[in-house]
This record gives C-alpha cells, structure tokens and sequence, in this order.
C-alpha cells in the first residue's frame, strides 16, 4: 500500500500559523518538536513532518475502515534528507519526501522495495489525468474506467469489475495535486 | 447551553476554514469536517485549538482522534463542560 501527501508552501503559510500557540503540542511529539525547534527552517520542517504522517495516514486508511485525527500517535523520524520512516501502531511506513521553495511532497510505502509510479499536475482533472495513465499502461479506453471510493473515501480505479490499481493516493493543496498508483 | 447555541458557536468557529461554502451554510449534526466542509487537515488543528479556547476546556488525543463531524465536536464538547 502507498499513500501520498502534497503541501503548497505558498498556501500552508497563509492558511496556518504553525507558531501559533498548542499548534506543534497537539500534532507532533516530543522528539519531533525538538528537531522542528532546532531546525534552521522549522517552517519547512512543520511540513515535511506533517505530510509523512498524512501520507502514513492514508496508508492505515486503506487497509481500515475506521477515520480518525490523531496527527501525534503517527511518531516521525528522519534517516536522511529525503528518507524518513512513520511509526503507527506496530506498524512502519517509508516514505520519501521531496522538499522545493514551492512545495513538499511525500510518498509512504509499506515496502519500500515495491515502485510506485507518482506524478505532480495541477489540481483540476486529476482524476482524468490518472485514467490516461491507467490507459497508457492497461491499453483499456480510459473512458471505461471509473474511480470507485471505499466508505472512508479511500479511492482505486477499475475496468468494469477489474481492480486496475491495487493501492492509490491523490492529495490537492493550493496549486498542485499529486497522484500515487500501484498497479494491480 | 442548548444544542442549537452549541451547533451556531461550532459554525462561527469552523467559518474560517471550511472551503465548501454551500455545506457550511447547510452545516447540522451530521456534517463531516473533511468529507463534507473540505477543511484542510492541517486546519483541524486549529479548529481544536479555537474550540478550546472558547469553551475553556482541554481537548486531549483520545478526544481529538473521534473529532470529525459536528457531531462529535458537540458530544466532545458537552462532555468536557460537564466534567470541568
């Protein structure tokens, strides 16, 4: 299973106040406050953070029926740069994140072995964009294939009854959208 | 407090962050924060942090985990009061 996470810094700016009182107490540990605390940009590590965790999250929510918010219980840690890993619940996620002066992204993986494809567009016709691919790599019309949510909004793409992706995540902030698939 | 001046504080509250301005102005019980208000995660937060300092109560992770509909915020939220 993937799951993926996209952050607009432009927006995450104006739509947040991270320094905001109880804001990093309520979503992140204490380790992870201290590496945001130490850091030369906490800014930007407020987001890398948070998108591993949302990125994890969407990994539990496919494999769960249950939602929930609890961003603290998702613990962070970084093993490099770009590598970091999410601890959840006896569970570990990889994720790999790519951080630029406009925007952060993250993709989690359950096995870190396994490729995924992933790709930034733009926000509107995401939706369209995966069907072209689907049809690029299945040589099925991507007219006939349709997205189907599970009850926690969970989405996968299938060709009639066919499951064509066996794990996908779409994130949308600001200016960007971002797709994760794992072919079935 | 009644549960309809419990329902008007959550949608002053919520205001500023929902994106979906036709389920805010339809916001009742059954309204979900993300599915249906379209509030970006991260904006939870600060709904939590808002409804805290309104209602001066301490919402904690175990309470914070169930918080994504109005409905849940009520019941969090009249719990919290009792117990205060």
């Amino acid at each position: 299973m993937i799951g993926n996470d996209i952050i607009d810094l432009s927006f995450a700016k104006t739509q947040s106040n991270w320094q905001r009182s109880g804001f990093l107490e309520k979503q992140f540990t204490k380790d992870e406050q201290q590496l945001i605390l130490a850091s030369l940009n906490p800014f930007v590590l407020v987001w890398k953070l948070w998108s591993m965790k949302e990125a994890a999250y969407k990994i539990y929510t496919q494999q769960n029926e249950k939602r929930f918010f609890c961003p603290i219980k998702f613990e962070c840690s970084l093993i490099s740069e770009k590598e970091g890993l999410v601890f959840f619940q006896n569970q570990f996620f990889y994720t790999s994140s790519i951080v630029t002066d406009s925007y952060i992204l993250t993709i989690a993986n359950q096995n870190k072995e396994i490729k995924v494809f992933s790709k930034l567009v733009a926000p509107k016709g995401i939706d369209n964009i995966i069907k072209l691919k689907l049809q690029d790599v299945t040589r099925l019309p991507s007219s006939e294939i349709e997205q189907k949510k599970s009850k926690n909004g969970a989405p996968n793409y299938y060709h009639k009854n066919l499951l064509l992706t066996r794990s996908c995540s779409i994130s949308h902030h600001g200016n960007y959208g971002l797709f994760s698939l794992l072919y079935a | 407090m009644t549960r309809e001046e419990l329902i008007a504080s959550l949608k002053n509250i919520v205001k500023p962050y929902a994106q979906d301005l036709e389920a805010f102005n339809n916001l009742s019980e059954e309204t979900d924060f993300i599915k249906d208000l379209k509030i970006n995660s991260a904006n939870l937060i600060d709904v939590i942090l808002d409804l805290e300092d309104e209602f001066d109560i301490e919402i904690d992770n175990d309470s914070m985990e169930k918080m994504l509909s109005v409905k849940a915020a009520m019941e969090i939220i009249e719990f919290k009061l009792l117990d205060s």
